[in-house]
């Protein structure tokens, strides 16, 4: 039989791989498909793997499948970026609207620990007022939860993470002290923080979800780069190597190469347990309750195939707003070269930050904020970005790419600002499951152009100011996915509650980025896992009352 | 340790060494306790000085020799680990001119070193702040062979002593004064170990060790000085005995730390250079062999 995870399934016969030890396996419970588990979570990413182990160290039954593939990191991740597309979700999607998104690298993932497998580990906590956006600081939407609660919450991921970060954060109110401390800077941070200091704004390590000392069986970080492709070495503190093994340990059990295709609702208009194909064939697995956590395309197309004779605009869509307020995250950048040699390559990515602009309104012509990181991108991406973005072919190319190791970049993660227009639909073309696939349409609005238009001023200045020459602007970029289910105080405006359970369904929740009513300019994957440790908590305390279905 | 730097007969177990003294002639054996009092201390400032020598050479390594200077401190400790060595071989109650030489030479190199490190860190960007002492020269490790120039030192003013009583170095009471400085160089060791540890966020809990034995180690000096009760000494030698031997078992804890790093041992190459140092820790040993020396002083002073 093939080992290629992608092939076969490796979740089976009771046992999972172990992905601390080579060739190892820890046991696994398993449940047939025809007895009812408590939960079946769909997805194993940030969302679905941390409720996963969450619930299931609550003692409740769990299923989590997810499309992808079961890697061991130590012996199926290449250094090598091509080989490493295999981490993306690149599926047949179809993208229109005035910015169509480029999907794949960052903005998705198929394996078990979804795309935490592959992101870039920055770890941060939201502004406080974002979470009442509308209220304080006037756009976008309030959340219906208060920021002390989640503040709680970061510390628990941080601590399981064991988040490397600075011994003192400057933005925002106190928080305990990252477990783990910063990481060494490269060059490419340096530069991040000499830009910073010229222009007189603050700048920080910035806390990242790789080790920065021993973890258990995990190394701590060599410091190669091979960050966004996948970590070989067990340093980068995944969902596949923090959430799932306790989850496994718990008595959850994860299938691999699982897509679920449908919900199916019983009579009594309750979710009933979930479509899946697996090794060929469909199966449906039964449980109590349904948890959906794809992230922001795959939830709401989830939803929307689910559609019945009872939900025919698909499940949990009474509002009409699943699929609805899509937000990507602007991720601009700005590029130059150093005179001495920088090797932006060595090391995280993104070692150094600037939240400056997240935390301060003054002088702005925009809503929202946005910070921006030092960057490290690979060699292949970095002459995709120059024949794309920067448009340089032949001879200029290869003259450029020469200069590879002088290269300096800032990037941002923007603020994109929710809008009905941007959703996710489906269109009548099939993919290899015989399932319907999305059709992602996204324009950015005027504000998204303003505060693009601002951080390129600024961040120009910042590149100028230390020296930096041919600097030049890569305009056209976005990463995450969020919204397309968001939480609210209201069904009628909203797809889910602050528990993240839907309206419309009480046995069908959704826990992913999908339910963030804004974004902010911060890499959401903490506050993913965060919301999804609140979630479990809130289960726990529901089940307690006898206010969720368990029998 | 006298014996793997095989040092004459005189400074082996007790027995031996209370033969020495009965076959020292009743005029000169204020001489030869003054000289096994010397030679403690060239022990104690060669331990520190091996120390360093390694560190240095391990750390300078991993630093490419970027800078000239950088070799310094090898040149440096692997002489007055020469010098410590003649020293503790050597019974002659004078004080020589090139250990002496060699020890200021060494308390030098830890001043201007000091001075080199300062300058590292606080020219990165960001200046004096954690990211920079935690990954910058470290600022505490050059304190080290200035500790052992000064032991050295000390150890050479000891010897000079000859049948004088009571022993003084600098015009001081011997005893109190290298206590006071091996004190002082133990709360300095463990603020390097404290920062480097808080580095590595205390992730298994013997990293706790290193800070919280040495500090009571030098209050009890520090006590041992000022009311120089018998008792007080008699605790303050069980617990130097106990730090010397936290500073050789401390290395078998970073040989473990070397370990857990990518590869464990079979990549040591890379993963001694980026592991916990295996010098470090028997810095503590050296100050703790300096430690129990000052006790003998302070007790041969005291109850004579």
């Amino acid at each position: 039989m093939s080992d290629d995870p992608r092939h076969a399934p490796r979740a089976r016969h009771g046992r999972a791989p172990d992905v601390f030890r080579p060739g190892g396996w820890v046991s696994m419970k398993e449940y047939a498909d025809h007895e009812t588990v408590d939960f079946v979570i769909v997805g194993t990413g940030a969302g679905g793997a941390t409720l996963a182990c969450k619930l299931a160290e609550y003692g409740f039954s769990v299923v989590a499948l997810d499309a992808g593939p079961y890697f061991r990191p130590l012996e199926d991740f290449a250094s090598d970026e091509s080989e490493q597309t295999k981490l993306y979700w690149t599926d047949d999607r179809i993208v229109d609207g005035d910015n169509p998104l480029q999907l794949g690298s960052n903005n998705s993932g198929k394996a078990v620990g979804g795309s935490t497998v592959h992101f870039a580990m920055v770890s941060l906590r939201f502004r406080p007022e974002w979470f009442k956006a509308r209220t304080k600081l006037g756009y976008g939407a309030d959340w219906p939860i208060d920021w002390r609660e989640m503040w709680a919450y970061y510390t628990e991921v941080e601590q399981a993470l064991k988040i490397s970060g600075p011994v003192n954060y400057p933005w925002g109110p106190p928080r305990p002290r990252y477990p783990y401390r910063a990481h060494p800077l490269n060059a490419a941070a340096r530069a991040l923080a000499r830009g910073c200091e010229a222009l007189g704004i603050g700048w920080t390590e910035t806390p990242l979800a790789t080790l920065s000392a021993p973890r258990g069986l995990a190394h701590p970080c060599v410091y190669r780069g091979f960050c966004v492709t996948g970590c070989s070495t067990n340093a980068k503190q995944s969902a596949l190597v923090t959430w799932i093994p306790r989850a496994l340990s718990a008595g959850a059990e994860i299938r691999d190469l699982a897509m679920v295709g449908r919900i199916e609702t019983d009579a009594n208009g309750l979710a009933a347990g979930v479509h899946y194909h697996r090794q060929s064939k469909w199966h449906f697995q039964k449980a109590r309750n349904v948890v959906v956590a794809g992230y922001a395309i795959e939830t709401p197309r989830l939803l929307l195939n689910s559609a019945n004779d009872k939900f025919p605009d698909g499940l949990a869509n009474s509002s009409g707003l699943v699929g609805k307020n899509l937000m990507a995250q602007a991720n601009q950048a700005v590029w130059g070269e150093m005179d001495e040699e920088v090797r932006s390559y060595k090391g995280p990515p993104s070692l150094a930050i600037t939240e400056h602009w997240n935390y301060e309104d003054e002088g702005k012509d925009f809503f929202g904020g946005y910070a921006y990181m030092s960057q490290g991108p690979l060699p292949q991406l970095w002459a995709n970005t120059q024949a794309t973005a920067h448009g340089l072919w032949g001879a200029r190319l290869v003259e450029e790419m020469k200069r590879y190791n002088h290269v300096v970049g800032l990037k941002i993660v923007g603020e994109m600002l929710p809008q009905e227009h941007n959703r996710v639909t489906l269109a009548d073309e099939l993919d290899q499951y015989g399932l319907r696939i999305p059709r992602v349409t996204y324009s950015w609005c005027d504000n998204d152009k303003r505060l693009i238009d601002h951080s390129i001023a600024f961040m120009s200045r910042a590149l100028g100011a230390i020296g930096t020459k041919n600097i030049w602007v890569q305009e056209d970029d976005t990463c995450h996915l969020n919204g397309t289910a968001r939480m609210g105080d209201r069904p009628d405006s909203s797809v889910v509650n602050a528990d993240c359970r839907s309206w419309d369904i009480p046995n069908l929740w959704i826990c992913d980025g999908s339910v963030f009513p804004t974004v902010g300019g911060a890499n959401p994957s903490l506050t993913i896992q965060a919301i999804a440790c609140r979630t479990a908590d809130r289960i726990r305390t529901l089940s307690r009352l006898g206010e969720i279905r368990l029998n | 340790m006298e014996r793997a730097l095989g040092a004459p007969k005189v400074a082996g177990s007790k027995g031996e060494r209370a033969r020495a003294v009965q076959s020292a002639s009743r005029s000169r054996w204020g001489e030869t306790e003054t000289v096994m009092a010397a030679r403690r201390l060239n022990r104690a400032a060669g331990t520190l000085a091996a120390s360093v020598l390694v560190d240095s050479a391990v750390e300078h390594y991993r630093g490419s020799f970027k800078n000239k200077a950088m070799f310094t401190p090898l040149v440096v400790a692997g002489l007055t680990l020469a010098m410590s060595l003649h020293g503790t071989a050597d019974m002659r109650p004078v004080a020589h001119r090139a250990r002496d030489t060699s020890y200021l030479l060494a308390a030098a190199t830890g001043l201007l070193g000091t001075g080199f490190h300062i300058y590292n860190v606080t020219k990165k960007v960001g200046g004096l702040s954690w990211q920079n002492v935690f990954y910058g020269a470290p600022l505490g490790a050059p304190m080290a062979i200035l500790l052992s120039g000064l032991l050295g030192f000390c150890s050479e003013r000891v010897r000079a002593n000859g049948r004088q009583r009571p022993r003084r170095v600098f015009n001081l009471p011997a005893g109190e004064t290298v206590a006071t400085v091996t004190a002082l160089g133990l709360l300095g060791t463990t603020g390097e170990a404290g920062l480097l540890h808080f580095r590595g966020a205390f992730h298994n809990p013997f990293m706790a060790v290193p800070v919280t034995l040495p500090p009571i180690g030098a209050g009890l000096l520090a006590g041992a000085v000022l009311n120089g009760g018998g008792r007080t000494r008699r605790l303050a030698r069980r617990w130097m005995r106990l730090l010397t031997a936290m500073g050789f078992i401390g290395v078998g804890f970073h040989a473990y730390g070397v370990s857990r790093n990518m590869g464990g041992w079979r990549n040591w190459s890379q993963n001694i250079l980026d592991g916990p140092p295996l010098p470090a820790p028997p810095s503590f040993a050296g100050l703790a062999l300096a430690g129990l020396a000052s006790l003998e002083l302070m007790r041969e002073a005291r109850d004579a």
